[in-house]
């Protein structure tokens, strides 16, 4: 009955909605007002997010909850493909939604540009707790003074690969591997099994494993308005991996990633394909990529997660943030956004519907609180962060420049080349470095 | 003479068959893959008919997202296409009807902006023309995807019909205004039951295009529940996440079933049209 | 005198009412946005905060910028060999199919269909398996003998004609169009020439195509301009890949500015391909004398 009489309330304040205003930012300012005058104080929030159908309807299912708890405040969830270009959009008109979805690649440039609010006065009058919060894990939202995003799950690098195939070929793989370990496996994999190796380049995250190369040498990726290496040589070990395994045969063969969605789990060569030479061992992904790797992987071929190779890991590796929530410098009633905020991070009956899909929750209560309602391979996620990278990971590097959509798409470009046997990985780290400067220096 | 009249009929049957069943083989290859459980998909991409037979696809499909269900969705699309089309289809013949038909000053400039509407890329007006239609107060609405075809704005069509109104023979008008017809008249009576060909062609173009017009919502439309098929249709993949193939194929397969019914029911007035009517030229 | 000038006039205030949807269209619907967008050509803008007014900078930027010209030329290549491909491939199929029979009438949909499912993921997914190493083509290659696997997509010369067929196999658009202006030529035409003894390959090269002429032109321009502006091809199945040999320009032009949020310099990529566009566009018309049949029927 209850239910209903919100459903009722819910689609009067819907079509008040639509009859009122017709979606600019003022009007739906206007909006407010008028139903606040003959329902006490409604609040209208909105907010955006991507995501799988499960994310979908997990998150829609928690704000209905909330607004259930909360029945002066209507939440219009939104989500869309194409996130970014719909962003940028909205951004442009000034209409940015609420509540949004970030990413490191994308928060410290909206928050430049002005376009998010600075959360550091919720944080500290205790609307966003973060009390049970790892210090580090919060600094990740931070760009210049301000922060901007509470981290909404952790992640990190991981490199998830075909556990029954290693069984099975008596290889086993342990956590930490060096580079030498690496490379080794991948010519004993190539030999026994003919299966091959992808790289960064197949699951599109070259952005994390230069990094990992380049923080064992005390370097960032990003420096100030410039490649952050001193010379070339720093960025060859990148392009090295990809020679060798070019030389000897077992990079996979670059020809089959334009055959397939690169990144996309159910098309990658881990669990699809219809030769051994057509596939790969392993694969470089994030550590929340493990659940659905392992429902597109076929019946009985079981996923492993480990590190990413390095010979410095403690260096090289970093929690990471997987998404953010952010307010919208346009929000109108800040003060509710940041309480939904908190509710997304902190309540447990919401965490025990939203279950960690978007990475481990930050808050060590919340993680533990939901750690017997998960899956097995969600389990096998948060054992992963919790006591293999955790113990061994250091500070995440800088907020990102503006420019570094551009410079994922030349790195790419460039591993493309060298794949392709065009460039060497010298000549390949050289251009890099050069064209790479000239992208960050031009602005 | 007969007997090679009809081997060659045949072999034309044949060849015809096999070169309409590539063109439709995505279709099929679609279709059936919609009935195979979604996790096969990718695995048994090479083989057309399903291991085992699912109706699972069709039924997680229509529930949609967020408890919106497709038929949502599909009304939705119906609504857009539908008014979009009419509108574009009555204002893009009234203007190719005035341009081929009346001297005016200022005819050839609007003939060259009709050009120049083809020719500009949907990719550069995203922006301007989101904070435009924001200030408009349209942003949310409806109104960014119907209301601007409703004034012949694609070119494409008004030189589509300019071009079959051009191959109208000029002396049915001349008689026409001799009987004391009016322009008004001449494009209702004499002009438009000859282009029926050109309108159900253009009719059935904008209909599709309108269907399939994923931008326009994912720019203008915040609400799922106002969400056309098109645009639902792109929630089901996600990179990096799991995807529902399955639904998807499912439900790309309904959606192009209304296309499809629309080109069945209209296409004869393609080859028909101006036949019936009888021609004086 | 009185009369003729009455006539005139009516004719001038007709016309004007005739095009003023359009005229309020282009007012209400475009001038704006296109004088933005090429304000925007001129200026430094990242989406989220205002223009800056930079000059000529975006232009001088793509003198040096080699996608630029990559793209354009694979862009320039895609149009001139897909457009006729696909245009006599749709006159066929249209003459083939005119006839009013129920038969002709299922073939014209099912030669139709590809063009209803457009640019879709499943068109993506099935291309990419057809011309996989391991996919339909090679095996049917394997079939007749040839013993070379050949990677269609893989390849940076065999990539672009994966992307060329699949243009080509959507004809439909200018396939109905032919069929509407092949039914608009008068039956009596045919009369006449049959009672003069001409056979079936005389009607079509004196009757048919003549008079066709117009319809050629016609879809020659739309899809010469289709072909520059392509972008679903590219964006759906190869995304540019492998090493920018099947990047078209319209995709250059929305990663510069939805990726890499350079929005000024893809309004400046734009406009500089509308100013191609158009020269392509003007050329054909300055031909059009010399072989469209012009005069009704």
């Amino acid at each position: 009955m209850k239910k209903r009489v919100i459903a009722c309330v819910l689609a009067l304040a819907m079509t008040a909605g639509l009859l009122g205003g017709c979606g600019s930012s003022g009007a739906s300012d206007t909006d407010s007002q008028t139903t606040g005058d003959s329902n006490g104080d409604q609040i209208d929030l909105s907010m955006f997010w991507w995501g799988s159908q499960l994310r979908n309807e997990r998150t829609q299912e928690v704000l209905d909850m909330y607004m259930e708890d909360n029945p002066n405040v209507t939440i219009e969830g939104q989500f869309s493909d194409d996130y970014w270009t719909r962003m940028a959009t909205f951004a442009a008109g000034h209409t940015m939604p609420d509540v949004v979805q970030m990413v490191y690649a994308y928060m410290p440039q909206y928050a430049r540009e002005g376009t998010l609010l600075d959360l550091t006065p919720y944080i500290e009058d205790g609307t966003i707790d973060m009390s049970n919060v790892n210090e580090e894990i919060l600094n990740t939202g931070k760009v210049e003074d301000g922060i901007y995003g509470i981290c909404n799950g952790i992640n990190a690098s991981a490199l998830l690969y075909n556990k029954t195939l290693l069984d099975d070929a008596g290889i086993e793989i342990k956590d930490y591997m060096t580079m030498d370990d690496f490379i080794n496996i991948c010519r004993e994999v190539y030999e026994k099994t003919g299966y091959k190796t992808s790289l960064s380049y197949g699951a599109m995250t070259s952005e994390s494993y230069m990094q990992f190369v380049l923080r064992v040498q005390g370097k960032t990726l990003y420096g100030d308005g410039a490649i952050g290496v001193d010379s070339a040589d720093q960025l060859e070990p990148f392009f090295d991996l990809y020679e060798t395994g070019l030389e000897e045969g077992w990079l996979l063969d670059p020809s089959l990633y334009v055959e397939r969605v690169r990144g996309q789990v159910e098309q990658d060569p881990i669990v699809y394909g219809s030769s051994p030479e057509t596939m790969s061992w392993c694969g470089f992904y994030a550590s929340n990529q493990l659940t659905s790797m392992q429902s597109a992987a076929p019946e009985g071929v079981e996923i492993g997660i480990t590190t990413f190779p390095s010979d410095d890991i403690e260096t090289a590796e970093w929690l990471n943030p997987s998404q953010f929530f952010s307010i919208s410098a346009d929000c109108e009633n800040p003060d509710e956004a940041a309480k939904l905020i908190n509710y997304l991070i902190n309540d447990i009956d919401c965490n025990n519907v939203l279950l960690g899909e978007r990475g481990v929750p930050i808050s060590s209560v919340v993680s533990e609180a939901i750690s017997e309602n998960i899956s097995e391979d969600d389990q096998k996620v948060v054992t992963f962060i919790n006591d293999v990278v955790t113990p061994k990971s250091s500070a995440i590097d800088p907020p990102y420049p503006d420019q570094s959509s551009e410079i994922v798409s030349l790195l790419d470009s460039i591993t493309e080349k060298v794949m392709y046997g065009e460039l060497t990985a010298q000549d390949a780290a050289e251009q890099f470095l050069e064209e790479g400067n000239a992208i960050l220096a031009g602005n | 003479m007969q007997k090679k009249r009809r081997i060659q009929k045949t072999i034309y049957y044949i060849v015809v068959t096999v070169i309409g069943f590539l063109m439709i083989y995505p279709l099929l290859w679609m279709i059936m893959s919609s009935f195979k459980e979604t996790n096969t998909i990718f695995t048994t991409a090479s083989s057309l008919i399903p291991e085992t037979f699912t109706l699972d696809n069709y039924i997680n499909g229509w529930k949609g997202f967020a408890k919106i269900t497709f038929g949502t969705f599909f009304k939705n699309s119906a609504f857009i296409a539908v008014i979009a089309t009419i509108g574009t289809v009555i204002s893009s013949s009234l203007v190719a009807f005035g341009l081929s038909r009346c001297r005016f000053r200022g005819r050839r400039l609007l003939f060259g902006a009709v050009l120049l509407t083809m020719m500009v890329p949907a990719q550069v007006l995203m922006v301007p023309q989101y904070l435009w239609y924001q200030k408009l107060g349209w942003v949310g609405t409806y109104m960014p995807l119907i209301v601007p075809y409703c004034f012949a704005i694609q070119g494409f069509f008004v030189y589509l019909m300019y071009n079959f109104i051009e191959a109208i023979p000029k002396e049915l008008d001349e008689a026409a205004k001799i009987d004391g017809c009016s322009y008004f008249g001449i494009y209702a009576r004499i002009a438009t039951p000859l282009m029926v060909p050109s309108l159900v062609t253009a009719g059935i173009f904008s209909f599709i295009w309108r269907w399939d017009d994923f931008m326009s919502a994912l720019l203008y439309i915040n609400d799922a529940e106002k969400y056309p098929v098109c645009l639902a249709l792109k929630l089901f993949t996600d990179p990096g996440s799991t995807s529902d193939y399955g639904a998807m194929f499912a439900m790309s397969a309904l959606s192009i079933l209304p296309v499809l019914l629309i080109f069945v029911f209209f296409q004869k007035y393609l080859v028909e049209g101006i036949s019936t009517s009888g021609l004086k030229g | 005198m009185n009369k003729i000038k009455a006539l005139v006039f009516k004719e001038n205030i007709s016309g004007i009412i005739f095009v003023m949807p359009f005229i309020i269209g282009l007012i209400c619907f475009l001038v704006v946005p296109l004088g933005i967008s090429i304000y925007y050509a001129f200026c430094d803008y990242n989406i989220l905060s205002d223009p800056v007014f930079v000059g000529l900078k975006n232009f001088k930027t793509m003198l040096n910028d080699e996608l630029f010209w990559k793209s354009l030329s694979v862009t320039i290549f895609y149009t001139v060999v897909s457009v006729p491909l696909k245009l006599i491939f749709a006159l066929i199929v249209a003459l083939l199919f005119q006839k009013t029979t129920k038969i002709a009438g299922i073939f014209r949909g099912v030669y139709y269909l590809p063009s209803i499912i457009g640019g879709s993921v499943a068109v993506a997914v099935l291309w990419k398996r057809m011309f996989a190493t391991d996919g339909t083509i090679n095996q049917i290659l394997h079939a007749m003998g040839v013993e070379k696997t050949i990677s269609w997509l893989g390849n940076t010369d065999t990539a672009i004609w994966t992307l060329i067929l699949l243009t080509v196999w959507q004809f439909g658009s200018s396939m109905l169009i032919f069929l509407g202006s092949l039914n608009q030529i008068p039956r009596t035409y045919y009369e006449a020439a049959m009672v003069d003894g001409a056979g079936k390959w005389r009607q079509f090269f004196s009757i048919t195509l003549p008079l066709l002429t117009p319809t050629i032109f016609f879809n020659l321009v739309m899809q010469v301009i289709n072909g520059l502006l392509a972008y679903t091809q590219c964006f759906i199945i190869t995304q540019g890949q492998p090493m920018n040999s099947t990047l078209f320009y319209m995709v250059h032009m929305y990663n510069e500015t939805f990726v890499y949020y350079k929005a000024g310099y893809g309004a400046a990529l734009a406009w500089v391909m509308i100013l191609i566009v158009g020269v392509f566009t003007a050329v054909l018309f300055a031909t059009k004398k010399k072989w469209v049949y012009d005069g009704g029927f």
